[in-house]
């Protein structure tokens, strides 16, 4: 299966204006002694990132609403005689503040929660390859929680259905260490369109897209929820969800015919195609007649 | 009595004419016998009492003016159910079914006292009377509590007669806004929920706060183990918290509220319920009360039963139909709350304070109490004390007058070995600590919080390393696994705490936890996380000879751990009877006719069966 960018190509996607408030204070923030300054209400990660400072994050998209569930982008705020531990991707700035990355107490929170989430999920690579990074080699903690393949709980997948797909497909089951991300009954979901965004935005990689030739589906796992595929014409080869292409139409601005035209073939067999049309346009050229539509 | 209809009350002056009215109809010598149906009294059969009650009533016939009310809690739920009457206030204590047919004909008609149902005084033996003679009341100090066993919840008149909806009608008649938020804050009211913020501070912040409708929210959803203060207030007096509400979202500038009352609280339920369409019908609550500008209605929710909805965000997710999960407080709820509008929450009992405070005002409030913490606070005193109940005191009472005098001290005669205050987020105060002044700030200092007022007595038969197991489990269960450190931290935690119960503890384990609690405090998300280490901090720092008992020794100091202590027959105390050796299950008691039994230790499971047995108490833990 195919991302969506890829089957659209460049088309132009809505995007909503932020509108630009005038006259609002500029906030700076320092960290770790680099002073930035940024818009009120941004994140402490926004400063960091534009002080070029590295801030591990797990939970965090810029695409979705901090839910600042994992805890790992702790840092120190100054809060005169005493430091605050805060979650640097939703504290918002609303003065000048004074943030410590790399002390002691911030990488301490940062390592402590590293090992509690490597205890969860030992197997996961990913998680690994952000602990190095992180300089956290490896968990004093035994494994004393279920994680469902690896799952962090993280909820990137569930907040990306809801707010940027729409579907809010799967959610949360069960409480505390039971609970696990899941369609509602842990039953296949139809309201699962299919699109994979849950498992592009995993950063564990524990939700994975099956495809399932024979019976022309895509399965998103471990939800089990399916949803029928378009198959290029040309080749056979899976192009996308149904529903997806369905629901694109209407953010896309585009005419109805132009868009199923183009989601007719593969990424792949359009390519191919275009190429034969530009050969044989060059061709015609040579031949000193007028270029033909690329279409 | 023209007003007593049901017609809508148009003016404060209206109100107060009822109200004068309603008390002039009370002779001080019309007869009235009130049943207490509190949760601790109704579970021993007070309902019933009080049917049997009206029943007899209804038989006297109308010649004499008698009335039977079924009130809410006494707060002496040790000895329910309890009976008052009046006139004369005399307290009748574990009253039974057979005992009415005399109580109507000597106290009621006869005008004489039952000598076998009042209350004795353990120590002296002396009988009591009234209510004033019982050490456990003479400590304490109501105000949220007042009119708790005074008035039948049920009947709105009952309230307004006793001085109810004054309040309310002194800020619409005569206070601006700003007003009743300096009145607050003179009273030096905080938070009675747990967290102890200054809620005139709350008010005002929500008051100034952008953006409406703005909200007001009654946080009833107590879900700490063996709590039910905020439970008896809603159920004996729901009028208080309506009226605290009603004053509240005045000051605010609210025209909406929100009671968030547990579904386990179905008397609670329904009593608020009651009260609401009352107060409507009245005109106490909808457009215009009392002629007004002001109007405010209330709706109730009730909560599904997960604990961290008593979190204020949780909360406000729960009310808004999402799951009940906190998010960040960095933007506090009196500016985006409830629907992202500003939202001001206060719990059951600070909601019940408010109307005393306005009638009485903010100062004789902040007479009584400490410098920092003003006021009563309301406890449920349960575990192993003589007097189990809900108490009132004045903020700065000892713990030691509230153990010892209220309760009555350990029962059984056993020895005092810690408190545990402020739910299962709270901590242990042991007995070196006894004579600490009960107040927010006194209580963190000891590693433990005030919370919303649980307190449970613990004697030496207690284990400290168990208690902080229970707790531990409790909030693991509880935790909603939002965050990482609550969810995987607890899990962490608790696994140790049995390694430690188990007698498979490692020299190191207490260190670990402290990591654990170190870092739950640091980073976890909501309260619930940030102080679900202080059972097992305060026990490690006041009990730690027991842990390390546990962990070097394999030995629990309390004989409560299975597997930590072994079970012997005392051979002087056997008197040979054979009840242990029936009933071993694992035939480990070997033994003859007037022969002392003895137990085979590799035999023995542990299972205590000999233990519970032996009428003799002749098998003993070592």
């Amino acid at each position: 299966m195919h991302a969506l960018r890829d089957v659209l190509g460049e088309m132009p996607l809505h995007r909503s204006v932020k509108g630009i408030r005038k006259g609002k204070p500029v906030p700076t923030v320092t960290i770790d002694g680099c002073k930035v300054e940024v818009e009120k209400d941004a994140t402490v990660l926004d400063a960091a990132k534009k002080a070029g400072v590295w801030i591990p994050t797990l939970c965090y998209h810029p695409a979705v609403s901090s839910d600042a569930s994992c805890r790992l982008c702790m840092v120190e705020l100054d809060r005169g005689d005493w430091r605050q531990l805060v979650t640097a991707c939703n504290y918002p700035v609303r003065r000048d503040i004074v943030v410590y990355v790399s002390s002691e107490g911030a990488q301490q929170a940062r390592h402590g929660v590293m090992e509690l989430l490597l205890a969860r999920a030992p197997e996961s690579q990913e998680l690994k390859a952000l602990a190095e990074r992180m300089g956290v080699k490896e968990t004093h903690y035994p494994k004393v929680t279920e994680s469902q393949r690896n799952c962090i709980l993280c909820g990137l997948c569930v907040q990306v259905c809801e707010e940027i797909i729409g579907q809010a497909a799967i959610g949360y089951a069960g409480r505390g260490v039971d609970r696990t991300v899941a369609a509602p009954f842990r039953q296949p979901s139809e309201d699962c369109i299919g699109c994979g965004a849950c498992a592009a935005i995993c950063p564990v990689g524990t939700i994975k897209v099956r495809i399932h030739k024979d019976e022309q589906e895509v399965e998103i796992s471990p939800f089990k929820s399916r949803a029928k595929l378009l198959i290029c014409e040309e080749c056979g080869a899976p192009i996308i969800s149904m529903q997806v292409s369905e629901q694109a139409l209407g953010k896309v601005e585009v005419n109805c015919e132009e868009f199923r035209e183009r989601v007719r073939l593969c990424p792949k067999c359009r390519r191919s195609q275009t190429a034969g049309r530009l050969k044989a346009a060059t061709a015609n050229k040579e031949n000193g007649e007028r270029a033909v539509n690329w279409h | 009595m023209t007003v007593l209809g049901n017609a809508k009350l148009r003016s404060t002056a209206e109100l107060e004419h009822m109200q004068e009215e309603l008390r002039a109809r009370h002779t001080p010598s019309a007869k009235c016998v009130r049943v207490c149906t509190g949760p601790g009294c109704a579970v021993k059969g007070s309902p019933k009492l009080y049917e049997l009650f009206c029943e007899a009533v209804e038989r006297t016939g109308a010649n004499v003016e008698i009335e039977a009310k079924s009130v809410g809690c006494h707060g002496l739920c040790e000895c329910g159910p309890i009976v008052l009457i009046q006139p004369g206030n005399i307290f009748y204590q574990k009253v039974e079914e057979p005992d009415i047919a005399e109580i109507f004909r000597e106290t009621i008609l006869g005008d004489r006292v039952v000598e076998k149902l009042l209350y004795e005084n353990p120590a002296t033996g002396q009988k009591a009377v009234t209510p004033e003679e019982i050490t456990f009341y003479k400590v304490q100090k109501r105000i949220a509590l007042a009119g708790n066993g005074l008035i039948e919840p049920t009947k709105i008149t009952d309230y307004i007669a006793e001085r109810g909806y004054i309040a309310l009608a002194k800020v619409i008649s005569s206070m601006a806004p700003e007003e009743v938020v300096s009145e607050v804050e003179a009273s030096g009211l905080r938070g009675r929920g747990g967290g102890g913020f200054p809620t005139a501070r709350k008010w005002h912040s929500c008051r100034e706060a952008e953006g409406l409708p703005k909200y007001v929210i009654c946080n009833g959803d107590e879900g700490d183990p063996g709590a039910f203060m905020d439970r008896s207030i809603m159920e004996g007096n729901p009028h208080s918290v309506i009226e605290g509400m009603l004053i509240g979202a005045y000051a605010i500038g609210s025209e909406q509220g929100y009671i968030y009352v547990r579904n386990e609280y179905p008397l609670a339920v329904e009593h608020l319920k009651t009260a609401i369409s009352q107060a409507r019908e009245m005109g106490l609550l909808g457009q215009n009360i009392l002629g007004s500008a002001f109007s405010f209605d209330i709706r109730i929710n009730r909560g599904g039963g997960a604990f961290v909805c008593g979190e204020s965000t949780a909360l406000m997710a729960s009310l808004e139909g999402r799951p009940g999960e906190p998010r960040a407080k960095y933007i506090h709820t009196v500016e985006s709350g409830f629907r992202g509008k500003p939202t001001n929450l206060n719990n059951v009992e600070t909601w019940a304070n408010i109307p005393q405070i306005i009638n009485r005002g903010g100062e004789w409030f902040a007479g009584i109490g400490t410098e920092e913490s003003k006021g009563t606070k309301v406890f449920s005193l349960v575990g192993k004390v003589k007097n189990t109940g809900l108490v009132e005191v004045p903020m700065g009472i000892t713990l030691r007058r509230i153990v010892e005098e209220i309760g009555g001290g350990i029962a059984g005669g056993k020895r005092f070995k810690a408190v545990q205050t402020g739910g299962p987020s709270g901590g242990c105060i042991p007995a070196e600590h006894l004579d600490a002044r009960v107040d927010f700030d006194e209580l963190t200092k000891l590693g433990s919080m005030m919370g919303s007022g649980g307190m449970i007595v613990m004697d030496e038969d207690t284990c400290m390393v168990r208690v902080a197991k229970y707790f531990t489990n409790f909030l693991q269960k509880e935790s909603c696994g939002k965050c990482t450190p609550c969810r995987e931290g607890l899990s962490q935690m608790l696994h140790i705490l049995e390694r430690i119960t188990k007698g498979e503890g490692e020299v190191g384990d207490v260190e670990e936890l402290e990591g654990l609690a170190e870092l739950l405090e640091g980073t976890a998300l909501c309260a619930l996380g940030k102080t679900a280490a202080n059972p097992i901090m305060s026990t490690i720092r006041y009990f730690r000879d027991e842990y390390d008992a546990h962990i070097k020794e394999k030995r629990c100091p309390a004989k409560e751990c299975r597997g930590l202590f072994r079970y012997e027959i005392d051979p002087e105390a056997c008197t040979a009877c054979g009840i242990c050796l029936k009933n071993c299950p694992a035939d480990a008691i070997t033994g003859e006719k007037k022969v002392s039994h003895v137990i085979n230790q590799e035999k023995c499971t542990l299972c205590g069966m000999c233990w519970e047995k032996c009428p003799f108490t002749a098998v003993l833990k070592v």
